[in-house]
């Protein structure tokens, strides 16, 4: 699904590389934590996987497209294939919670009526069923975060994208979100979670990939966040 | 395609900023209504040159009866006009001439003056008062002495026009506004395209948490930049109809109303030419602020 062949990612005027030569492999409907201190590389990698940035050497694929040839054009199509939670929710405040959702379904076309039929839909698998009308400030972050676990989701994409999605959040609404993104992969959808939570790397005991200064320094399956062999 | 959302983003968007749209609106406003007075002014001058000859012409006219110079005694004979022509085939300086009668005088004089004047019983101007002329079209200009002192001793010639003298200063008047007005035009269009290229940045920045998760969930970039290329449309419309306005109304109270009854020696252009002024107007409008739109959306944009 995710597949990366030693891929080197230089930002212009940095003399060190984001990713230094990196291969790594994700299967369709795997749980993979993405995880190392600030400046490790995480964000450099989920950023090429939503094709945000090019590669300098090396090749990315994504739900089964080379994203180094990727015309400009063809962008927003990978992207409907690629959900993405961040850590700010980033929700529209203007906006109810349904109407948060539903944007990302009329932004790309859909029809008014599959609207009307998948966001109540998606809003109870996040557990967020009656709060539709709510506004994003009349929610705990907890809640905001299942609206943005929603929007993500609700087009059904193959990969869901989360950065630190549990980094303004306490543990126990955590938990919860984490329990929210193992549903989802459940359902086939292939998660890449970038976090510095460590409790909630060592319950979850999923696949987890360390990178430093650019390197993989472990992947491992069923791993815990420190080292441990 | 649901448009529901490009609709509402596009009344919020001309609400949010609307100070800067009206002043987009008030420069394109003025700088299309001086790109039309200058495709106006242009065609004046066209169909003056059309009336007048053009500024190589001199005109020979002829004696008539009753010719108030006293060296015309009596109307120009046959045998006058043939020995003019010989003298006017022979020189060299002449590129081209021709025979105008009376009748058509009369006829050019018809409609410039209206009909009232030459019809009746007793008309005040009949073909008889109207001289005969042979217009001369020059090789070169500035040469047009000769001619002009080998025809105008000549019997049966009454006097020798050098039209030059009667329309240059028109068409150099003429001439110098549409070049006020399309230089004015140019600058305010400069203007204009800067007042475009900030409003949309100003919008772009009101809009980037929308557009950041539009980009996101794979929003395509028309999708993205419609809103921003309707606000451009609206306004270039407004700009249009305005300018169209103003332009109606100098033809209406300006030429229709004013010139054509003190100046009426000049043939003045009519709604026609307005016409392709205002077709000019609408079709440069809408380019003005659609072309820097789409360029600078491309940029802030960016997938």
């Amino acid at each position: 699904m995710i597949r990366f062949e030693k891929v080197t990612k230089t930002y212009p005027g940095h003399p060190h590389p984001a990713l230094d030569n990196i291969s790594v492999d994700v299967e369709k409907g795997e749980f993979v934590f993405l995880v190392g201190s600030s400046g490790s590389g995480k964000s450099t990698f989920l950023r090429l996987v939503l094709r945000e940035y090019r590669p300098t050497q090396g090749r990315v694929y994504v739900a089964g497209k080379e994203i180094n040839r990727l015309a400009s054009w063809k962008v927003p199509r990978l992207r409907r294939d690629i959900g993405t939670v961040f850590q700010d929710f980033r929700l529209l405040p203007n906006k109810t919670v349904t109407e948060n959702v539903a944007f990302a379904l009329q932004v790309i076309g859909k029809s008014r009526k599959e609207i009307k039929d998948v966001v109540p839909e998606t809003l109870e698998l996040v557990g967020l069923t009656g709060k539709g009308d709510r506004m994003p400030d009349e929610l705990s972050g907890g809640e905001q975060q299942r609206v943005a676990v929603a929007r993500a989701f609700v087009n059904r994409p193959m990969i869901l994208i989360a950065d630190e999605p549990t980094g303004n959040l306490d543990p126990t609404t955590s938990v919860g979100i984490m329990k929210l993104l193992d549903r989802i992969n459940r359902t086939g959808t292939t998660v890449v979670m970038a976090t510095h939570d460590s409790s909630i790397v060592d319950q979850m005991r999923k696949r987890v990939i360390e990178l430093d200064n650019g390197h993989v320094v472990r992947d491992q399956a069923q791993g815990v966040y420190g080292h441990q062999v | 395609m649901q448009l529901r959302y490009v609709y509402t983003e596009l009344g919020q968007g001309l609400r949010r900023n609307l100070s800067m749209h009206l002043a987009v609106i008030l420069t394109l406003f003025v700088s299309l209504t001086l790109v039309g007075m200058g495709v106006l002014f242009q065609q004046q001058a066209t169909k003056a040159a059309e009336q007048w000859g053009n500024q190589l012409q001199i005109t020979v006219f002829l004696c008539r009866n009753g010719d108030s110079n006293p060296v015309c005694p009596s109307a120009v004979t046959d045998a006058q006009k043939a020995e003019i022509e010989t003298v006017v085939k022979d020189n060299p300086e002449v590129a081209d001439y021709h025979f105008e009668s009376s009748e058509t005088a009369l006829e050019k004089a018809k409609e410039l003056y209206g009909e009232e004047l030459f019809s009746g019983d007793n008309p005040a101007i009949t073909a008889e008062d109207m001289p005969q002329t042979i217009w001369i079209t020059l090789d070169d200009p500035e040469q047009f002495e000769g001619i002009t002192s080998a025809v105008q001793g000549l019997d049966g010639v009454s006097r020798v026009q050098d039209m030059r003298k009667v329309i240059a200063p028109i068409l150099g008047a003429l001439s110098m506004l549409q070049w006020v007005a399309l230089v004015t035009a140019a600058v305010l269009v400069v203007a204009a395209l800067l007042l475009v290229a900030n409003t949309i940045r100003l919008a772009a920045f009101a809009r980037r948490k929308e557009i950041g998760i539009m980009r996101l969930v794979g929003a395509s970039t028309l999708y993205i930049a419609l809103p921003f290329l309707l606000e451009a449309l609206v306004t270039a419309i407004i700009g249009v109809v305005l300018a169209g306005g103003a332009l109606a109304a100098v033809q209406q109270f300006g030429i229709e109303g004013r010139g054509d009854d003190t100046l009426k020696f000049i043939p003045w252009i009519g709604w026609e030419e307005f016409r392709l002024a205002l077709l000019t107007v609408a079709v440069l409008g809408p380019l003005l602020t659609l072309l820097p739109t789409l360029v600078l959306t491309r940029k802030y944009l960016k997938v």
